[in-house]
């Protein structure tokens, strides 16, 4: 029994750190209605960012989530502002442009290979003041830089939660995702917001770098592992979801946990695959997906 | 010299080249470039059915190229079934996944869509890449399937050199080309466009647009599949992770793009563009800069898009309409 809520705790611990690389994809989705294929990369990007951050000045982990996640934020702000927008204006018209998925697919080459140019192939890890230690609730063993992520995973999907809920840069969100035009109408620079989306977005892909960092590697394709399953996640949870994304990355890191026990790991990722099909066949719009979206 | 006289002169020029470059090319590196140049044109081509013309962005078409060499390979080593008829069993059975997966995803919008393609992949790649046996079928999970060497033998799809690998991808790609540009003119081209941009509206005409969708993924899986069994037999050699990986899905959508969505020509001239850069770059620069080909491909691929939305088809044909108009207009024979 105690290996079964070992690895339940455990794959609650990682799902939320998934949920936490979905969240970012998910709110981009749900504000310019395009999938960012790049997704992998920021996140890769935020790694290195706070790999480099901590291996210098050997600050707290802690430490680093103010500064890595503001930075992250300037770069996807004008990403967005001077390689993808000038796309999307080319496609107003349409409500889910495909050709700016390609362009964030071009992104993503470009920075994976520039990272592998800048840093090499080889694997880094960094040891933080909280890397390998852990704490014992009862018979589980849990160890602290993923019950960290965790913590922080949470309080970061409610923070975004609350802002898009309480303030009117969000609420200017929220108008945006639901009814361009509408909003244009009422005088929401659309534009303007997307850059927000796309800033905020990649900050939240540098929270997730700086809480990943301290238990994991990093490296120039480091973003795909968690790419692909960052987009079973939030169609899972239902694109454009806050909540959907942190409970299917939850569902999936169960999944993975839990099936690892009877199983070889690569098995599980074929598992993983086969259920996301799955839902897709019988309820493709998720938990909590919008209907117009699929 | 009239235009229709132009554009004939010059597409039998364009084939006597393509006919009569081996006569030419000596190396057969150079020949093994060209050749999976149009093993690439011709998998666009196929990509093109349902990415182009039916308005949606499959992510996942390396898929189908397993599944073709897969099928052809496995029905060769343990029955000895000739790879030419394994090849069209391959087609059928693309086809046949094709309409199962396509069945309730062409139905989703564009994100949705590529996504599914992009997870119905992976997928399988993982599954292939776990089963070593599947039933009867020996699959030899990430290994991959090495095809034993039978010497020059039509039959057995095996050839010592490298001009009938070329003569048979090219007729390969003449024939998908002909294909598309007369399913671009047909009824069913006509009803995919209609459903591609405007699916509503296609519907409240009459037109059923998911069963033509439906269509146009079962052709393009067939003819994806055919070209897997070509690669398998042009290698000799191939496993899970190089034939059903992303790289190969992801290529082929960014020829398609550059080149020119839903263009007859498209794929071609995304392939003239992007194949040799490849290639060359891989050679020359990713000793001193891993990473930088990558790198060079990427920009490239956000550049066209920023400047040239529709692809490199659009202004080339442009171009060639007003050097046609040069050409033809002088010689005072208006018809």
């Amino acid at each position: 029994m105690s290996a079964l809520y070992q690895s339940l705790v455990n794959g609650t611990m990682m799902g939320a750190m998934y949920g936490l690389t979905a969240l970012g994809l998910t709110l981009i989705f749900g504000v310019m209605k395009v999938v960012n294929f790049a997704h992998g990369s920021l996140l890769m990007v935020g790694m290195f960012a706070a790999y480099w951050l901590l291996k210098i000045t050997g600050m707290h982990p802690f430490l680093a989530l103010l500064i890595v996640p503001p930075l992250l934020f300037v770069f996807g702000y004008y990403l967005q502002d001077l390689v993808i927008k000038p796309v999307f204006k080319s496609e107003r018209g349409v409500r889910e442009p495909l050709t700016v998925i390609i362009v964030t697919t071009g992104v993503w080459y470009v920075l994976d290979n520039l990272a592998l140019m800048l840093f090499g192939a080889e694997y880094r890890t960094v040891r933080t003041a909280i890397s390998g230690t852990s704490f014992s609730m009862g018979e589980v063993i849990v160890s602290w830089p993923k019950f960290a992520g965790f913590v922080v995973s949470m309080l970061t999907a409610v923070g975004l939660w609350l802002f898009m809920l309480k303030t009117r840069t969000g609420k200017a969100l929220r108008a945006t995702s639901m009814d361009r035009e509408a909003a244009n109408l009422m005088g929401i620079d659309q534009y303007k917001i997307y850059n927000v989306a796309f800033g905020l977005g990649t900050a939240i892909a540098g929270v997730a770098g700086c809480v990943i960092i301290p238990f994991y590697y990093v490296y120039p394709s480091v973003g795909v592992v968690f790419d692909i399953r960052a987009f079973i996640i939030v169609v899972l949870g239902g694109l454009g979801s806050i909540p959907g994304a942190i409970l299917g990355g939850v569902v999936i890191g169960i999944i993975e946990s839990t099936f690892a026990q009877f199983m070889t790991s690569t098995w599980t990722e074929a598992i993983i695959y086969g259920i996301f099909l799955l839902i897709l066949f019988f309820k493709p719009s998720g938990f909590f997906g919008n209907k117009q979206d699929w | 010299m009239t235009r229709k006289q132009l554009d004939r002169t010059l597409l039998c020029v364009g084939a006597a080249v393509a006919f009569g470059l081996p006569q030419l090319i000596d190396s057969p590196t150079y020949l093994q470039i060209i050749i999976l140049l149009f093993f690439y044109a011709y998998l666009t081509s196929a990509w093109n059915l349902v990415g182009g013309f039916a308005g949606v962005l499959p992510m996942g078409h390396a898929v189908f190229v397993g599944i073709g060499a897969y099928t052809s390979t496995v029905l060769f080593l343990q029955y000895n079934i000739s790879p030419w008829i394994g090849m069209l069993a391959g087609g059928v059975v693309a086809a046949a996944i094709g309409v199962i997966i396509g069945k309730p995803t062409l139905k989703m919008r564009g994100a949705y869509f590529a996504l599914c393609t992009i997870a119905f992949a992976e997928g399988l790649r993982v599954m292939i890449e776990n089963i070593d046996m599947l039933g009867p079928f020996k699959l030899n999970g990430p290994r991959g399937l090495l095809i034993p060497l039978k010497g020059d033998s039509l039959a057995a799809f095996q050839f010592m050199h490298k001009e009938p690998y070329y003569y048979i991808i090219l007729i390969m790609l003449c024939l998908v080309l002909a294909f598309t540009w007369f399913i671009s003119r047909s009824k069913i081209g006509y009803y995919l466009g209609a459903g591609g941009e405007e699916p509503e509206a296609a519907e409240s005409l009459g037109v059923n647009v998911a069963n033509y969708k439906l269509l146009a993924m079962a052709m393009s899986c067939f003819l994806t599949a055919l070209a897997g069994t070509f690669y398998a037999q042009l290698m000799l050699y191939f496993y899970p992770k190089g034939l059903l990986g992303l790289d190969l899905s992801f290529e082929i959508a960014f020829i398609a793009l550059i080149g020119g969505r839903g263009t007859i020509a498209g794929p071609v001239i995304g392939a003239l563009a992007l194949r040799p850069l490849n290639e060359f770059t891989r050679i020359y620069l990713s000793d001193q800069l891993p990473g930088l080909h990558l790198v060079i491909f990427g920009l490239i691929l956000i550049l066209v898009m920023l400047f040239q939305p529709k692809g490199l088809t659009a202004p080339l044909s442009r171009i060639y309409e007003r050097l046609a108009q040069a050409i033809t207009t002088p010689g005072g024979e208006k018809s």
